[in-house]
């Protein structure tokens, strides 16, 4: 290996009189991962962007950043194009005006040596582009290079933004949760990309709350607890042996080991788990809930046997009324002029107090089933019922009750809040809308909620764009249940959190649903959350359910290729022969003309427990 | 979708907007109370008028044969004859478009650069002495209505300063023949426009350079004038063009009160003449022209802007 590429010494930052990153040390060497490992707010990507040399408004930074030997600070920056940065939602870095081989183009031509004849000059910053694609995998074609960043799906719009660092010549990438919100299958694509850039000679830097992709691709981590370092070693070695308590806390349910059921034991035998949630229980859980539907509330408790803790009697289907039944949905998308069906003739039901999971890879129409029933989007056939009478199919049709009775929270946490107004103000305000109170009771239950998802009093006083994403994942949950929902649509509620929090709000949503009969309609990715939450899995490809179970089943047994290949144990997918031979073109590709099928390695993914792929 | 796609779905649009307006310009005569023939002949009619006016409406035919001939004639460019003057609505229409057009296409020519040069000047120094000195100069401007300003710019400078000629009488309508008519009407046209389209630019430019991908693009090593230009210019360029269109628009329908403060044979002068003699023909062929071109200037935008903001769902 060659030397040391990244020093990191004694790097501090304040804002507001509060520390978010407490005296940092690290190097990081050139064809190494280093992976940063913490809670949401604990200080990775304040890191992660003072190597670029920049900081938040009113963020100070002092102590030392090396870049190749030359310190960077805000006032010197690295030399562009030196460190490449993938921030966690790459679409927010693509100019959606510009054509993605126009910018491309630009990028080569800034960083290849001037001069040379006029075809020289034409043709290399061509070759350059067609090599940088190349490595990370994309279609080298015109049709791609002609198109807007939004005509890419997700994992491309992420190999892009790696393709322009490549053709500035990054020998440093800071990647900023690569993976959340993707699909198993896209995670173990991200994996093997990270690896097959550090195994070319770059430096990564990986922020992560993905333990999966962590053990899978970093030669070493650093775990982080509120700004100061706990631990830090080589990540077998972390992983085998953690020293530090939070280290243990933040490993404590490696995705392997959650075994359904199982997960929410864990944490309450857990000791020092800062589980006011689980503390407040008895008499807090929502009382909003409850005065609102005593009804399912009732139907929930009379469930015989509902130790929280049993697996075997996670509640099977019948005899259960269904709170939210949905009926031969279709729906479409219009746009370009064509339409595209969505869901073909998609069919559900759901009891109070029962979690159905939803999976499938992005595009397969999760989230557009979700809309429907929210009244977010109209569907072309079929009916949705809410205690068997049926919603309307907009959201200005519905009356408030019904408004209330469905809640949804949105995978984008930020996108969901307007910037400019306190947090608190707007969680409390779906009860003063919705709830009918007055605007100080409303507060009142807003900051007792709050303080259930672990959103501290200070904080929710603040400008959403003074939380982090994490932070408002669980102000977003807060505002849906402020409201006295019935139902309670989750679309990767926990994507983008740590182990610890993600715990904390699995907890919440798991005790709400049994306490006071809340449906819970989960969207996931997570096989953890779906192991966790659910007790039965619908898997969605191409608009409609191809396989439907009991949760145990399903994420053990499943009969389709494609939900084992979204479902089982990773452990368990390396043991057994890989299916994706079997798993058919995807809608996402099968819908974007470009090439998109490119390699799927097996090998590298998350289920590889040593670091095999690095070397 | 494409753009050649979208092109033609809003040209057949534009098509049924104009014939819609077509339509609704021919109903409006019908709907005149009483007979037609008496309330354009004017105030005191006398029957030979009537008659004249009659025969030259053709009242006497059925409407549905009328309307019929109306929309072929205006396939043809036949707008009909003018009741005042007898000589056909399309060369009274094509004589006052000149200086209107002239007018307009000059304000175009001096505004684009100025209220984008001014917007993306505010916004590189937003909130200094220089955002705030522009910015309160263009409101001020905004706030001015048109026959206040022009009437102001004719005193002090047409008639007190002597600078330029207070109107543009004597001209015969070639304006190009005496350049200097034509400075105070273009002050007072750019006035109003500077200020909302600057606005835009300035709003939509700070937005852009606090973007993501602005700082993305900067990381890459792109230098400070692409950034500005290539990057974040085309950004906040797509509520440009839309306000744009509208000042297009307004302008290429003869700004009243200018045509008339500096004695400009525009189309706008036109308008108030047909009025004033109840010329219907020319009425009619005014109001179809005007939406012809609304129609076209919005279609343009639109496909300009469907270029600019590739992402957004498109205006239909």
């Amino acid at each position: 290996m060659s030397g040391v590429l990244l020093r990191v010494a004694a790097l501090r930052a304040e804002a507001g009189g509060r520390r978010l990153v407490d005296d940092v040390s690290f190097t990081l060497a050139a064809g190494r991962v280093l992976a940063l490992v913490g809670m949401s707010g604990s200080g990775k990507t304040t890191i992660g962007r003072a190597l670029l040399g920049e900081a938040g408004p009113g963020v100070r930074l002092t102590g030392r950043v090396e870049v190749a030997g030359r310190p960077v600070d805000p006032a010197h920056p690295p030399p562009a194009g030196t460190v490449g940065y993938v921030p966690q939602q790459p679409s927010a870095v693509l100019n959606p005006v510009r054509r993605v081989g126009t910018v491309l183009h630009e990028i080569a031509r800034r960083h290849l040596p001037p001069g040379g004849t006029w075809r020289e000059r034409r043709d290399r910053p061509r070759r350059a582009v067609r090599e940088a694609l190349r490595r990370v995998a994309l279609p080298t074609d015109r049709d791609l290079l002609r198109r807007f960043p939004h005509q890419l799906s997700g994992g491309q719009q992420q190999r892009l933004v790696v393709a322009h660092a490549l053709l500035a010549g990054a020998h440093l990438l800071v990647a900023d949760e690569p993976t959340t919100g993707q699909d198993n299958l896209t995670r173990r694509d991200v994996a093997a990309e990270l690896s097959a850039l550090a195994g070319a000679g770059m430096a990564v830097l990986l922020l992560s709350h993905d333990l999966h992709l962590v053990r899978a691709v970093a030669d070493e981590m650093l775990v982080l607890h509120r700004g100061r370092r706990v631990e830090a070693g080589p990540t077998a070695e972390v992983f085998a042996a953690p020293r530090h308590e939070w280290t243990r806390r933040l490993l404590a349910a490696p995705p392997a080991d959650a075994r359904p059921g199982t997960a929410s034991c864990l944490t309450e035998d857990r000791p020092g788990t800062p589980s006011r949630l689980a503390h407040d229980r008895p008499g807090t859980p929502s009382r909003l809930a409850h005065d609102r539907h005593t009804a399912p509330s009732r139907l929930a408790h009379e469930r015989p046997g509902t130790p929280p803790c049993l697996t075997d009697d996670r509640p099977g289907t019948p005899e259960r009324p269904s709170l939210l039944a949905v009926a031969d949905l279709v729906a479409e998308h219009t746009g370009g002029g064509r339409r595209r069906t969505v869901l073909t003739g998609v069919g559900l039901t759901l009891a109070a107090g029962e979690c159905l999971a939803l999976v499938g890879r992005s595009g397969s129409g999760k989230t557009t089933l979700a809309r429907c029933v929210a009244g977010l989007h109209r569907p072309r056939a079929g009916t949705v019922r809410l205690a068997g009478r049926p919603l309307a199919t907009t959201l200005d049709r519905r009356d408030r009750a019904d408004l209330a009775a469905v809640q949804y929270v949105f995978q984008d946490a930020r996108a969901s809040f307007d910037p400019g107004r306190p947090v608190l103000d707007q969680v409390a305000r779906p009860a003063v809308r919705l709830g009918g109170r007055s605007v100080g009771a409303a507060r009142e239950a807003a900051r007792a909620v709050l303080d259930r998802v672990g959103l501290a009093g200070h904080l929710v006083t603040r400008d959403p764009g003074r939380l982090s994403g994490g932070e408002l994942h669980r102000a977003a949950l807060a505002r849906a249940l402020l409201a006295g929902p019935r139902v309670l649509i989750c679309d990767e509620i926990t994507a983008g959190l740590d182990a610890v929090t993600r715990d904390r709000i699995l907890t919440l949503v798991d005790e709400l649903r049994r306490a006071d009969g809340l449906a819970l309609l989960v969207i996931s990715h997570d096989r953890e959350v779906v192991a966790r939450l659910a007790d039965r899995v619908a898997v969605l490809h191409d608009g409609r359910v191809v396989e439907d179970g009991p949760a145990a089943t399903m994420l053990t047994a499943a009969r389709h290729s494609l939900s084992r290949s979204l479902l089982h144990d990773a452990a368990q997918g390396a043991r057994q022969p890989h299916p994706h031979g079997d798993v058919s073109p995807t809608p996402a590709t099968a819908r974007r003309p470009a090439p998109d099928q490119h390699r799927r390695t097996p090998m590298c993914g998350p289920t590889s427990t040593g670091k095999s792929q690095l070397e | 979708m494409s753009l050649p796609r979208y092109a033609t779905g809003r040209l057949l649009l534009g098509l049924g907007q104009v014939v819609g307006v077509a339509t609704l310009v021919f109903v409006l005569t019908e709907a005149l109370p009483g007979d037609a023939a008496v309330v354009i002949a004017g105030d005191q009619p006398d029957p030979e008028r009537i008659a004249a006016v009659r025969t030259a409406l053709e009242l006497d035919r059925p409407a549905w044969q009328r309307y019929l001939d109306w929309l072929a004639d205006l396939l043809r460019g036949d707008l009909g004859v003018s009741l005042v003057s007898g000589r056909p609505v399309a060369d009274v229409l094509t004589a006052n478009a000149g200086p209107t057009v002239l007018l307009a296409v000059l304000t175009l020519l001096l505004l684009v650069p100025l209220a984008v040069g001014v917007g993306m000047l505010a916004a590189r120094r937003e909130g200094g002495r220089l955002d705030r000195a522009l910015s309160a100069t263009v409101v001020g401007l905004y706030a001015i209505p048109e026959f206040a300003l022009a009437v102001l710019l004719v005193a002090l400078f047409g008639v007190h300063l002597g600078w330029f000629p207070p109107t543009a009488v004597g001209t015969g309508g070639n304006l190009l023949a005496q350049p200097a008519v034509l400075v105070l009407p273009l002050v007072v046209l750019l006035a109003r426009p500077v200020c909302s389209l600057s606005r835009l630019t300035r709003a939509g430019m700070i937005e852009a350079a606090g973007s993501a991908y602005v700082a993305h693009a900067r990381r890459l090593g792109v230098p400070g004038h692409r950034l500005w230009l290539g990057h974040a210019l085309p950004n906040a360029l797509a509520p440009v063009v839309q306000q744009l269109a509208r000042t297009t628009d307004w302008l290429l329908g003869g700004v009243i009160v200018v045509e008339a403060v500096f004695v400009v044979p525009g189309l706008g002068t036109a308008l108030v003449d047909a009025v004033t003699a109840r010329d219907v023909p020319t009425i009619q062929g005014l109001c179809v022209l005007v939406a012809v071109v609304t129609v076209t200037v919005n279609l343009a935008a639109d496909l300009v802007a469907f270029r600019l903001a590739p992402a957004a769902p498109v205006a239909r």
